[in-house]
Protein backbone atom coordinates (compact mmCIF):
# COMPACT_ATOMS: atom_id res chain seq x y z
CA UNK A 1 0.00 0.00 0.00
CA UNK A 2 1.57 3.60 -1.31
CA UNK A 3 1.56 6.60 1.41
CA UNK A 4 -1.95 8.34 0.82
CA UNK A 5 -1.59 11.44 -1.08
CA UNK A 6 -1.75 14.48 1.24
CA UNK A 7 -4.95 17.07 0.91
CA UNK A 8 -3.40 19.91 2.01
CA UNK A 9 0.74 20.51 1.89
CA UNK A 10 2.08 23.59 2.97
CA UNK A 11 5.70 23.99 2.78
CA UNK A 12 8.09 26.76 4.29
CA UNK A 13 5.41 28.75 4.40
CA UNK A 14 6.02 32.38 5.83
CA UNK A 15 3.74 35.58 6.17
CA UNK A 16 3.80 38.94 7.16
CA UNK A 17 1.51 41.27 7.92
CA UNK A 18 1.44 44.52 6.96
CA UNK A 19 4.41 44.21 4.87
CA UNK A 20 6.50 46.71 4.06
CA UNK A 21 5.09 49.26 5.76
CA UNK A 22 6.94 50.63 9.50
CA UNK A 23 4.27 48.51 11.10
CA UNK A 24 4.36 45.08 9.34
CA UNK A 25 4.21 41.69 11.81
CA UNK A 26 5.61 38.97 11.29
CA UNK A 27 3.13 35.89 11.62
CA UNK A 28 4.38 32.77 10.13
CA UNK A 29 8.47 31.79 9.91
CA UNK A 30 8.87 28.86 7.60
CA UNK A 31 5.88 26.70 8.50
CA UNK A 32 5.28 22.78 7.42
CA UNK A 33 1.61 21.55 7.51
CA UNK A 34 -0.06 18.50 6.16
CA UNK A 35 -3.77 17.11 6.22
CA UNK A 36 -4.73 13.83 4.81
CA UNK A 37 -8.04 12.90 3.54
CA UNK A 38 -10.23 12.00 6.59
CA UNK A 39 -7.93 13.13 9.26
CA UNK A 40 -8.88 15.13 12.12
CA UNK A 41 -5.89 17.46 12.77
CA UNK A 42 -5.49 20.28 15.87
CA UNK A 43 -3.85 22.44 15.48
CA UNK A 44 -3.00 23.96 19.31
CA UNK A 45 -0.66 27.12 20.09
CA UNK A 46 -1.17 30.67 22.41
CA UNK A 47 -2.60 33.93 21.28
CA UNK A 48 -0.72 35.36 18.72
CA UNK A 49 1.12 31.72 17.67
CA UNK A 50 -0.42 31.87 14.14
CA UNK A 51 -2.84 29.82 13.81
CA UNK A 52 -5.45 31.95 12.59
CA UNK A 53 -3.18 32.79 9.80
CA UNK A 54 -2.19 29.74 8.70
CA UNK A 55 -5.75 28.45 8.20
CA UNK A 56 -6.57 31.47 5.93
CA UNK A 57 -4.13 30.26 4.12
CA UNK A 58 -5.40 26.95 3.81
CA UNK A 59 -8.18 28.22 1.54
CA UNK A 60 -6.75 31.03 -0.51
CA UNK A 61 -7.91 33.66 1.49
CA UNK A 62 -4.26 34.61 2.09
CA UNK A 63 -2.03 33.74 -0.67
CA UNK A 64 1.75 32.50 0.31
CA UNK A 65 4.31 35.22 -0.01
CA UNK A 66 7.10 32.27 0.18
CA UNK A 67 6.63 29.09 0.67
CA UNK A 68 3.84 27.11 -0.85
CA UNK A 69 0.73 25.66 -0.24
CA UNK A 70 -0.78 22.52 -2.10
CA UNK A 71 -4.36 21.86 -2.04
CA UNK A 72 -5.94 18.89 -3.49
CA UNK A 73 -2.82 19.21 -6.39
CA UNK A 74 -3.11 23.06 -6.88
CA UNK A 75 -0.49 25.30 -5.88
CA UNK A 76 -1.82 28.43 -4.73
CA UNK A 77 1.17 30.36 -5.74
CA UNK A 78 -0.37 30.04 -9.10
CA UNK A 79 -1.87 33.65 -9.99
CA UNK A 80 -4.56 31.72 -12.44
CA UNK A 81 -5.37 29.04 -9.58
CA UNK A 82 -9.22 29.13 -9.44
CA UNK A 83 -9.04 30.20 -6.04
CA UNK A 84 -13.40 30.56 -5.49
CA UNK A 85 -13.54 26.56 -6.09
CA UNK A 86 -11.18 26.12 -4.14
CA UNK A 87 -12.53 28.30 -0.81
CA UNK A 88 -15.61 26.09 -1.98
CA UNK A 89 -13.93 22.55 -1.11
CA UNK A 90 -11.93 23.86 2.00
CA UNK A 91 -15.12 25.32 4.01
CA UNK A 92 -13.41 27.89 6.57
CA UNK A 93 -15.92 28.55 10.16
CA UNK A 94 -13.72 31.93 11.33
CA UNK A 95 -13.56 32.73 15.03
CA UNK A 96 -17.41 33.78 16.72
CA UNK A 97 -18.76 32.83 13.05
CA UNK A 98 -22.26 33.97 14.60
CA UNK A 99 -21.17 37.78 13.98
CA UNK A 100 -21.68 36.75 10.55
CA UNK A 101 -25.03 35.96 9.42
CA UNK A 102 -27.10 38.59 7.81
CA UNK A 103 -30.24 37.03 6.15
CA UNK A 104 -33.39 36.77 8.28
CA UNK A 105 -34.50 33.28 8.48
CA UNK A 106 -31.80 30.87 9.53
CA UNK A 107 -32.41 28.22 6.79
CA UNK A 108 -31.12 31.58 4.00
CA UNK A 109 -28.49 32.30 5.65
CA UNK A 110 -27.50 28.63 5.55
CA UNK A 111 -28.46 28.50 2.10
CA UNK A 112 -25.89 31.33 0.79
CA UNK A 113 -23.20 29.62 -0.06
CA UNK A 114 -24.74 26.27 -2.31
CA UNK A 115 -26.70 29.32 -3.83
CA UNK A 116 -23.54 31.03 -4.93
CA UNK A 117 -22.28 28.04 -6.44
CA UNK A 118 -25.36 28.00 -8.59
CA UNK A 119 -26.75 24.56 -7.99
CA UNK A 120 -30.31 23.86 -9.03
CA UNK A 121 -33.16 24.84 -6.46
CA UNK A 122 -33.52 21.41 -5.66
CA UNK A 123 -29.86 20.50 -4.89
CA UNK A 124 -29.93 23.44 -2.62
CA UNK A 125 -32.81 22.75 -0.65
CA UNK A 126 -31.13 19.34 0.29
CA UNK A 127 -27.87 20.52 0.95
CA UNK A 128 -29.57 23.14 3.69
CA UNK A 129 -31.88 20.49 4.90
CA UNK A 130 -28.82 18.33 5.43
CA UNK A 131 -26.14 20.50 6.94
CA UNK A 132 -29.09 21.77 9.25
CA UNK A 133 -29.67 18.33 10.40
CA UNK A 134 -25.69 17.71 10.83
CA UNK A 135 -25.19 21.14 12.77
CA UNK A 136 -28.55 20.09 15.22
CA UNK A 137 -30.90 22.84 13.83
CA UNK A 138 -33.81 20.58 11.94
CA UNK A 139 -35.26 22.37 9.70
CA UNK A 140 -38.86 21.49 10.30
CA UNK A 141 -37.86 23.14 13.61
CA UNK A 142 -35.48 25.82 12.55
CA UNK A 143 -36.95 26.55 9.31
CA UNK A 144 -39.04 30.13 10.37
CA UNK A 145 -36.97 30.84 12.64
CA UNK A 146 -35.58 34.27 12.97
CA UNK A 147 -31.89 34.37 12.72
CA UNK A 148 -31.50 37.10 15.32
CA UNK A 149 -34.26 35.27 17.78
CA UNK A 150 -31.64 32.39 18.10
CA UNK A 151 -29.50 32.12 20.93
CA UNK A 152 -25.54 32.13 21.04
CA UNK A 153 -25.02 28.96 20.93
CA UNK A 154 -27.65 28.27 18.25
CA UNK A 155 -26.56 31.02 16.07
CA UNK A 156 -23.02 29.28 16.31
CA UNK A 157 -24.63 26.00 14.85
CA UNK A 158 -26.58 27.64 11.89
CA UNK A 159 -22.92 29.38 10.89
CA UNK A 160 -21.40 25.75 11.13
CA UNK A 161 -24.22 25.03 9.14
CA UNK A 162 -23.66 27.35 6.41
CA UNK A 163 -20.42 25.96 5.66
CA UNK A 164 -21.18 22.59 6.00
CA UNK A 165 -23.54 23.41 3.10
CA UNK A 166 -20.90 24.04 1.09
CA UNK A 167 -20.39 20.39 1.62
CA UNK A 168 -16.33 20.44 1.78
CA UNK A 169 -13.80 18.26 1.79
CA UNK A 170 -11.70 20.24 4.97
CA UNK A 171 -13.70 21.66 7.54
CA UNK A 172 -11.32 24.05 9.02
CA UNK A 173 -12.37 25.64 12.68
CA UNK A 174 -10.62 28.56 14.23
CA UNK A 175 -11.78 28.45 17.79
CA UNK A 176 -15.12 26.93 17.48
CA UNK A 177 -15.45 26.41 20.78
CA UNK A 178 -14.58 29.87 22.48
CA UNK A 179 -16.96 31.48 24.38
CA UNK A 180 -19.46 28.73 24.48
CA UNK A 181 -21.02 27.06 27.83
CA UNK A 182 -20.21 23.84 28.72
CA UNK A 183 -23.38 22.40 27.68
CA UNK A 184 -23.00 24.32 24.17
CA UNK A 185 -19.11 23.18 24.08
CA UNK A 186 -20.28 19.35 24.38
CA UNK A 187 -23.17 19.43 22.07
CA UNK A 188 -21.22 21.31 19.26
CA UNK A 189 -18.22 18.72 20.06
CA UNK A 190 -20.27 15.77 19.20
CA UNK A 191 -21.83 17.28 15.99
CA UNK A 192 -18.73 18.27 14.73
CA UNK A 193 -17.82 14.55 15.95
CA UNK A 194 -20.41 13.04 14.18
CA UNK A 195 -20.04 14.82 11.19
CA UNK A 196 -16.68 13.53 11.18
CA UNK A 197 -17.29 10.30 11.31
CA UNK A 198 -20.31 10.18 9.09
CA UNK A 199 -18.63 12.05 6.20
CA UNK A 200 -15.13 10.41 6.61
CA UNK A 201 -13.76 14.12 5.62
CA UNK A 202 -10.90 16.07 6.87
CA UNK A 203 -11.39 18.88 9.77
CA UNK A 204 -8.53 21.15 10.79
CA UNK A 205 -9.43 22.18 14.12
CA UNK A 206 -7.41 25.35 15.86
CA UNK A 207 -7.85 26.20 19.64
CA UNK A 208 -6.59 26.43 22.97
CA UNK A 209 -8.46 24.25 24.93
CA UNK A 210 -6.60 20.90 24.80
CA UNK A 211 -9.16 18.79 26.30
CA UNK A 212 -11.04 18.13 23.10
CA UNK A 213 -7.72 18.51 20.83
CA UNK A 214 -6.67 15.25 23.03
CA UNK A 215 -9.62 13.74 22.61
CA UNK A 216 -10.32 13.75 19.11
CA UNK A 217 -7.56 14.37 17.03
CA UNK A 218 -5.19 11.99 15.11
CA UNK A 219 -2.56 14.83 14.45
CA UNK A 220 -1.42 17.55 16.67
CA UNK A 221 0.30 20.53 15.37
CA UNK A 222 1.66 22.80 18.15
CA UNK A 223 2.98 26.10 17.13
CA UNK A 224 4.45 29.39 18.92
CA UNK A 225 5.62 32.48 17.67
CA UNK A 226 4.71 31.46 13.97
CA UNK A 227 6.78 27.84 13.68
CA UNK A 228 6.13 24.64 14.27
CA UNK A 229 7.59 23.54 17.65
CA UNK A 230 6.09 20.13 17.91
CA UNK A 231 4.24 17.85 15.76
CA UNK A 232 2.80 14.01 15.87
CA UNK A 233 0.05 11.88 18.02
CA UNK A 234 -1.61 13.50 20.66
CA UNK A 235 -0.02 10.94 23.15
CA UNK A 236 3.12 12.22 21.14
CA UNK A 237 2.71 15.97 21.80
CA UNK A 238 1.11 16.16 25.10
CA UNK A 239 4.03 13.59 26.85
CA UNK A 240 5.91 17.23 26.12
CA UNK A 241 3.96 18.90 29.09
CA UNK A 242 7.37 20.64 29.53
CA UNK A 243 8.12 22.00 26.13
CA UNK A 244 4.44 22.94 25.90
CA UNK A 245 4.28 24.90 29.44
CA UNK A 246 7.54 26.99 27.53
CA UNK A 247 4.99 27.95 24.84
CA UNK A 248 2.25 29.00 27.72
CA UNK A 249 0.30 26.01 26.69
CA UNK A 250 -0.95 23.75 29.30
CA UNK A 251 -1.71 19.63 28.78
CA UNK A 252 -5.15 18.41 29.75
CA UNK A 253 -5.43 18.39 33.63
CA UNK A 254 -5.37 14.31 33.71
CA UNK A 255 -1.66 14.14 31.73
CA UNK A 256 -1.01 17.33 34.29
CA UNK A 257 -1.10 15.30 37.13
CA UNK A 258 0.62 12.12 35.68
CA UNK A 259 3.48 14.59 34.67
CA UNK A 260 3.59 15.67 37.87
CA UNK A 261 3.61 12.20 39.75
CA UNK A 262 6.67 11.27 37.20
CA UNK A 263 8.25 14.28 38.56
CA UNK A 264 7.35 13.49 42.16
CA UNK A 265 9.60 10.40 41.18
CA UNK A 266 6.71 7.83 41.26
CA UNK A 267 6.87 5.20 37.69
CA UNK A 268 4.02 6.32 36.28
CA UNK A 269 3.39 6.53 32.79
CA UNK A 270 2.35 10.21 31.41
CA UNK A 271 1.07 9.48 27.86
CA UNK A 272 -2.36 9.44 29.23
CA UNK A 273 -4.77 11.28 27.80
CA UNK A 274 -7.97 10.73 29.38
CA UNK A 275 -9.43 9.49 33.24
CA UNK A 276 -10.43 6.32 31.67
CA UNK A 277 -6.83 5.55 30.57
CA UNK A 278 -5.65 6.90 33.78
CA UNK A 279 -7.60 5.44 36.36
CA UNK A 280 -5.60 1.59 35.92
CA UNK A 281 -2.23 3.52 35.87
CA UNK A 282 -2.99 4.81 39.47
CA UNK A 283 -4.49 2.11 40.58
CA UNK A 284 -1.42 0.24 40.20
CA UNK A 285 0.53 3.14 41.60
CA UNK A 286 -1.66 2.62 44.77
CA UNK A 287 -1.51 -0.72 44.90
CA UNK B 1 -1.18 38.43 -1.41
CA UNK B 2 -3.56 40.85 0.19
CA UNK B 3 -6.39 41.55 -1.56
CA UNK B 4 -8.01 42.07 1.96
CA UNK B 5 -5.35 43.97 4.10
CA UNK B 6 -7.34 46.79 3.88
CA UNK B 7 -5.25 48.98 5.87
CA UNK B 8 -2.19 48.60 4.69
CA UNK B 9 -1.91 51.32 2.14
CA UNK B 10 -3.26 54.19 3.85
CA UNK B 11 -0.79 55.96 5.72
CA UNK B 12 -2.80 59.50 6.68
CA UNK B 13 -4.21 57.94 9.60
CA UNK B 14 -1.32 55.77 10.90
CA UNK B 15 0.29 56.49 13.80
CA UNK B 16 4.30 55.75 13.82
CA UNK B 17 5.25 54.77 17.57
CA UNK B 18 9.13 55.90 17.42
CA UNK B 19 11.22 57.74 20.28
CA UNK B 20 11.78 61.18 18.93
CA UNK B 21 12.00 64.75 19.17
CA UNK B 22 8.68 65.34 17.27
CA UNK B 23 6.99 62.43 19.23
CA UNK B 24 8.04 63.82 22.42
CA UNK B 25 6.11 67.31 21.65
CA UNK B 26 2.93 68.49 23.38
CA UNK B 27 -0.44 67.39 21.62
CA UNK B 28 -1.31 71.00 21.29
CA UNK B 29 1.85 71.88 19.63
CA UNK B 30 1.40 69.42 17.01
CA UNK B 31 -2.23 70.60 15.72
CA UNK B 32 -1.29 74.29 16.24
CA UNK B 33 2.24 73.42 14.15
CA UNK B 34 -0.19 71.83 11.82
CA UNK B 35 -2.55 74.42 11.39
CA UNK B 36 0.24 77.04 10.54
CA UNK B 37 1.83 75.01 8.74
CA UNK B 38 -1.31 74.33 6.24
CA UNK B 39 -2.21 77.95 6.25
CA UNK B 40 1.18 78.68 5.18
CA UNK B 41 1.10 76.15 2.17
CA UNK B 42 -2.67 77.05 1.37
CA UNK B 43 -1.73 81.13 1.01
CA UNK B 44 1.69 79.70 -1.00
CA UNK B 45 1.72 80.66 -4.89
CA UNK B 46 4.58 80.38 -5.66
CA UNK B 47 6.21 76.62 -7.06
CA UNK B 48 9.93 77.23 -5.41
CA UNK B 49 8.76 78.83 -2.07
CA UNK B 50 6.09 75.13 -2.39
CA UNK B 51 9.29 73.28 -3.08
CA UNK B 52 10.82 74.75 -0.08
CA UNK B 53 7.85 73.79 2.14
CA UNK B 54 7.92 70.11 0.75
CA UNK B 55 11.52 70.45 1.73
CA UNK B 56 11.11 71.68 5.08
CA UNK B 57 8.19 68.57 5.78
CA UNK B 58 10.15 66.05 4.21
CA UNK B 59 12.81 67.30 6.87
CA UNK B 60 10.23 67.16 9.52
CA UNK B 61 9.47 63.64 8.77
CA UNK B 62 13.87 62.76 8.80
CA UNK B 63 13.21 64.18 12.75
CA UNK B 64 10.50 62.40 13.37
CA UNK B 65 12.62 59.32 11.91
CA UNK B 66 9.97 58.11 10.06
CA UNK B 67 11.09 55.98 6.70
CA UNK B 68 10.67 57.75 3.68
CA UNK B 69 8.75 54.55 2.18
CA UNK B 70 6.26 55.42 4.84
CA UNK B 71 5.63 59.11 3.94
CA UNK B 72 5.68 58.35 0.29
CA UNK B 73 2.53 55.70 0.93
CA UNK B 74 0.61 59.51 2.44
CA UNK B 75 1.02 60.44 -1.27
CA UNK B 76 -0.70 57.47 -2.92
CA UNK B 77 -3.89 57.45 -2.16
CA UNK B 78 -3.84 61.30 -3.90
CA UNK B 79 -2.66 60.50 -7.20
CA UNK B 80 -6.26 60.12 -8.80
CA UNK B 81 -6.58 63.80 -7.66
CA UNK B 82 -3.34 64.80 -9.21
CA UNK B 83 -4.22 63.06 -12.11
CA UNK B 84 -7.79 65.43 -12.21
CA UNK B 85 -6.05 68.64 -11.47
CA UNK B 86 -3.85 68.25 -14.51
CA UNK B 87 -6.09 67.72 -16.97
CA UNK B 88 -8.55 70.05 -15.47
CA UNK B 89 -5.14 72.82 -15.62
CA UNK B 90 -3.90 71.87 -18.45
CA UNK B 91 -7.31 72.12 -20.45
CA UNK B 92 -9.63 74.66 -18.46
CA UNK B 93 -7.68 77.62 -16.83
CA UNK B 94 -7.81 79.93 -19.17
CA UNK B 95 -4.58 80.19 -21.37
CA UNK B 96 -4.86 82.22 -23.52
CA UNK B 97 -5.97 84.94 -21.89
CA UNK B 98 -2.93 84.45 -19.41
CA UNK B 99 -1.35 84.20 -22.79
CA UNK B 100 -2.89 87.88 -23.80
CA UNK B 101 -2.00 89.41 -20.88
CA UNK B 102 1.69 89.17 -21.96
CA UNK B 103 2.51 85.30 -20.31
CA UNK B 104 4.47 83.67 -22.55
CA UNK B 105 3.24 81.02 -24.97
CA UNK B 106 5.18 77.60 -23.90
CA UNK B 107 3.64 75.09 -26.54
CA UNK B 108 0.42 75.98 -29.33
CA UNK B 109 -1.51 73.72 -31.35
CA UNK B 110 -4.23 75.27 -33.24
CA UNK B 111 -6.63 77.18 -30.80
CA UNK B 112 -5.19 75.13 -27.99
CA UNK B 113 -2.33 76.57 -26.00
CA UNK B 114 0.07 76.37 -22.88
CA UNK B 115 0.47 79.65 -21.20
CA UNK B 116 3.43 79.92 -18.55
CA UNK B 117 1.02 81.42 -16.04
CA UNK B 118 -0.70 78.38 -16.28
CA UNK B 119 2.06 75.99 -15.82
CA UNK B 120 3.15 77.61 -12.85
CA UNK B 121 -0.04 77.54 -11.41
CA UNK B 122 -0.44 73.36 -12.36
CA UNK B 123 3.04 73.11 -10.41
CA UNK B 124 1.74 75.17 -7.50
CA UNK B 125 -1.09 73.74 -7.25
CA UNK B 126 0.32 69.87 -7.66
CA UNK B 127 2.89 71.04 -5.21
CA UNK B 128 0.53 72.50 -2.34
CA UNK B 129 -1.95 69.06 -2.43
CA UNK B 130 1.30 66.89 -1.83
CA UNK B 131 3.04 69.24 0.37
CA UNK B 132 -0.48 69.34 2.63
CA UNK B 133 -1.11 65.49 2.25
CA UNK B 134 2.85 65.31 3.92
CA UNK B 135 2.01 67.34 6.78
CA UNK B 136 -1.26 65.28 8.03
CA UNK B 137 0.77 62.12 7.36
CA UNK B 138 3.17 63.55 9.83
CA UNK B 139 1.12 64.57 12.20
CA UNK B 140 -1.00 61.36 12.61
CA UNK B 141 2.59 59.75 12.41
CA UNK B 142 3.94 61.60 15.24
CA UNK B 143 0.91 61.74 17.73
CA UNK B 144 -1.62 58.91 18.35
CA UNK B 145 -5.23 59.36 18.75
CA UNK B 146 -5.36 59.87 22.57
CA UNK B 147 -2.66 62.32 22.07
CA UNK B 148 -4.85 64.32 19.21
CA UNK B 149 -7.93 64.48 20.67
CA UNK B 150 -6.41 65.68 24.58
CA UNK B 151 -4.52 68.18 22.11
CA UNK B 152 -8.00 69.03 20.42
CA UNK B 153 -9.55 69.14 23.99
CA UNK B 154 -6.91 71.24 25.37
CA UNK B 155 -7.23 74.20 22.19
CA UNK B 156 -10.63 73.78 23.33
CA UNK B 157 -10.99 74.71 26.54
CA UNK B 158 -10.83 78.31 26.09
CA UNK B 159 -13.94 78.80 24.25
CA UNK B 160 -15.94 76.70 26.82
CA UNK B 161 -16.50 80.29 28.21
CA UNK B 162 -18.80 80.79 25.04
CA UNK B 163 -20.50 77.51 25.71
CA UNK B 164 -18.92 75.02 23.80
CA UNK B 165 -18.76 72.00 25.00
CA UNK B 166 -14.45 70.91 24.88
CA UNK B 167 -15.08 68.17 26.59
CA UNK B 168 -17.98 66.18 24.95
CA UNK B 169 -16.55 67.01 21.45
CA UNK B 170 -12.99 65.44 22.00
CA UNK B 171 -14.85 62.19 23.42
CA UNK B 172 -17.09 62.24 20.53
CA UNK B 173 -13.55 62.56 18.01
CA UNK B 174 -11.79 59.86 20.22
CA UNK B 175 -15.16 57.22 19.70
CA UNK B 176 -15.15 58.07 16.56
CA UNK B 177 -11.79 57.51 15.73
CA UNK B 178 -11.29 54.48 17.61
CA UNK B 179 -13.97 52.89 15.98
CA UNK B 180 -12.06 53.56 12.50
CA UNK B 181 -9.17 50.69 12.85
CA UNK B 182 -12.33 48.27 14.76
CA UNK B 183 -14.63 48.37 11.70
CA UNK B 184 -11.98 48.03 9.10
CA UNK B 185 -10.87 45.38 11.05
CA UNK B 186 -14.62 43.62 10.98
CA UNK B 187 -14.78 44.70 7.47
CA UNK B 188 -11.77 42.50 6.75
CA UNK B 189 -13.06 39.93 9.10
CA UNK B 190 -16.45 39.91 7.30
CA UNK B 191 -15.24 39.74 3.59
CA UNK B 192 -12.89 37.02 4.44
CA UNK B 193 -15.78 34.75 6.37
CA UNK B 194 -18.67 35.35 3.37
CA UNK B 195 -16.09 34.76 0.75
CA UNK B 196 -15.19 31.16 2.55
CA UNK B 197 -18.90 30.70 1.88
CA UNK B 198 -18.63 31.17 -1.89
CA UNK B 199 -19.30 35.51 -1.85
CA UNK B 200 -18.09 37.14 -4.70
CA UNK B 201 -16.80 41.05 -3.49
CA UNK B 202 -14.26 40.52 -7.28
CA UNK B 203 -15.97 40.76 -10.53
CA UNK B 204 -18.74 43.37 -11.45
CA UNK B 205 -20.84 41.28 -13.03
CA UNK B 206 -24.77 42.36 -12.90
CA UNK B 207 -26.91 45.19 -12.42
CA UNK B 208 -26.87 47.83 -10.03
CA UNK B 209 -29.86 46.01 -8.10
CA UNK B 210 -27.68 42.69 -7.86
CA UNK B 211 -24.84 44.63 -7.42
CA UNK B 212 -26.73 46.51 -3.87
CA UNK B 213 -27.77 42.99 -2.84
CA UNK B 214 -23.89 42.01 -3.10
CA UNK B 215 -23.12 44.26 -0.49
CA UNK B 216 -25.90 42.95 2.18
CA UNK B 217 -23.94 39.99 3.62
CA UNK B 218 -21.24 42.61 4.69
CA UNK B 219 -22.78 45.71 5.52
CA UNK B 220 -25.91 44.16 7.79
CA UNK B 221 -23.69 42.04 9.79
CA UNK B 222 -21.28 45.55 10.13
CA UNK B 223 -24.48 47.45 11.41
CA UNK B 224 -25.59 45.41 13.89
CA UNK B 225 -21.47 44.72 15.32
CA UNK B 226 -21.12 48.20 15.19
CA UNK B 227 -24.27 49.19 16.99
CA UNK B 228 -23.93 46.36 19.81
CA UNK B 229 -19.73 47.43 20.06
CA UNK B 230 -21.69 51.27 21.05
CA UNK B 231 -24.21 49.82 23.11
CA UNK B 232 -21.31 47.91 25.08
CA UNK B 233 -18.95 51.18 24.72
CA UNK B 234 -21.77 53.16 26.42
CA UNK B 235 -22.35 50.59 29.18
CA UNK B 236 -18.78 50.18 29.93
CA UNK B 237 -18.11 54.03 30.31
CA UNK B 238 -21.49 54.64 32.68
CA UNK B 239 -20.64 51.36 34.68
CA UNK B 240 -17.14 53.03 35.25
CA UNK B 241 -19.06 56.20 36.56
CA UNK B 242 -18.46 58.28 33.35
CA UNK B 243 -20.52 60.82 33.65
CA UNK B 244 -19.25 63.85 31.22
CA UNK B 245 -17.08 66.76 30.95
CA UNK B 246 -17.76 68.70 34.25
CA UNK B 247 -15.61 68.07 37.12
CA UNK B 248 -13.34 65.41 35.07
CA UNK B 249 -9.62 65.71 35.71
CA UNK B 250 -7.25 63.63 33.11
CA UNK B 251 -4.73 61.57 33.97
CA UNK B 252 -2.12 62.54 31.42
CA UNK B 253 -1.82 66.23 32.36
CA UNK B 254 -0.69 67.97 28.96
CA UNK B 255 2.77 70.08 30.14
CA UNK B 256 4.20 72.77 28.36
CA UNK B 257 7.53 72.39 28.40
CA UNK B 258 10.71 74.94 27.00
CA UNK B 259 11.03 72.58 23.43
CA UNK B 260 7.29 73.06 22.93
CA UNK B 261 7.96 76.50 22.82
CA UNK B 262 10.40 76.17 20.50
CA UNK B 263 8.93 73.75 18.06
CA UNK B 264 6.00 76.14 18.19
CA UNK B 265 7.96 78.95 17.46
CA UNK B 266 9.98 77.56 14.76
CA UNK B 267 6.94 76.35 13.26
CA UNK B 268 5.47 79.97 13.04
CA UNK B 269 8.16 81.41 11.90
CA UNK B 270 8.37 79.19 9.06
CA UNK B 271 4.82 79.51 8.43
CA UNK B 272 5.29 83.22 8.39
CA UNK B 273 8.57 83.00 6.61
CA UNK B 274 6.37 81.04 3.95
CA UNK B 275 3.62 83.76 3.65
CA UNK B 276 5.91 87.02 3.88
CA UNK B 277 7.95 85.80 0.46
CA UNK B 278 4.58 85.41 -1.31
CA UNK B 279 3.59 89.41 -0.88
CA UNK B 280 2.20 90.53 -3.86
CA UNK B 281 2.30 94.44 -4.05
CA UNK B 282 -1.49 94.59 -2.57
CA UNK B 283 -0.54 93.00 0.75
CA UNK B 284 2.99 95.23 0.53
CA UNK B 285 0.22 98.11 0.61
CA UNK B 286 -1.63 96.80 3.74
CA UNK B 287 1.79 96.23 5.88
CA UNK B 288 2.86 99.56 4.83
CA UNK B 289 -0.37 101.15 5.95
CA UNK B 290 -0.22 98.87 9.25
CA UNK B 291 3.71 99.95 9.74
CA UNK B 292 2.61 103.79 9.23
CA UNK B 293 -0.30 103.02 11.47
CA UNK B 294 1.41 101.89 14.63
CA UNK B 295 4.36 104.15 14.34
CA UNK B 296 2.31 107.21 13.93
CA UNK B 297 2.28 110.31 16.37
Amino acid sequence: MSAPQPLIEVRGLDSTYMRGTPLETVALRGVDFTVYPGEMVGVIGPTGSGKSTLLQHLNGLLRPQAGRVRVAGVDLSDRRAGLRSLRLRVALLFQNPEDQLFERYVADDVAFGPLSLSLPLEEVRERVRRAMEAAGLPLQVYRDRLTFSLSGGERRRAALAGVLALDPQVLVLDEPLAGLDPAGRRELVSLLAGWHRREGRAIVWASHSMEEIARLADRVYVLAEGRVVLEGTPRQVFARGDLLAACGLEVPAVTQVLLELAQAGLPVRTDVLSLEEALPVLEALLA
Amino acid sequence: MSEFELLRNVAIGQYLPRESVLHRLDPRVKLLGTILLMAALMGQRRPAMLLVGLLLVGGLFLLARAPLGHALRGLRPLLPLFFIVLVLQLFFYPHRQAVAAGSPALWQWGRFVLSGEGMIALAAMLLRMAALALVLTLLTSIADVTGLVHGVEGLLRPFQRLRLPAHEVSMVLVVALRFVPLLTREMERLMKAQAARGADFGRGRGGVIKRVRRTFPLLIPLFITTLRRAEELAVAMEARGYVGGKGRTHLVRLRFRPADLLALGVAAGASVGLFLVNLGPAERAVIDWLRHLLSGP
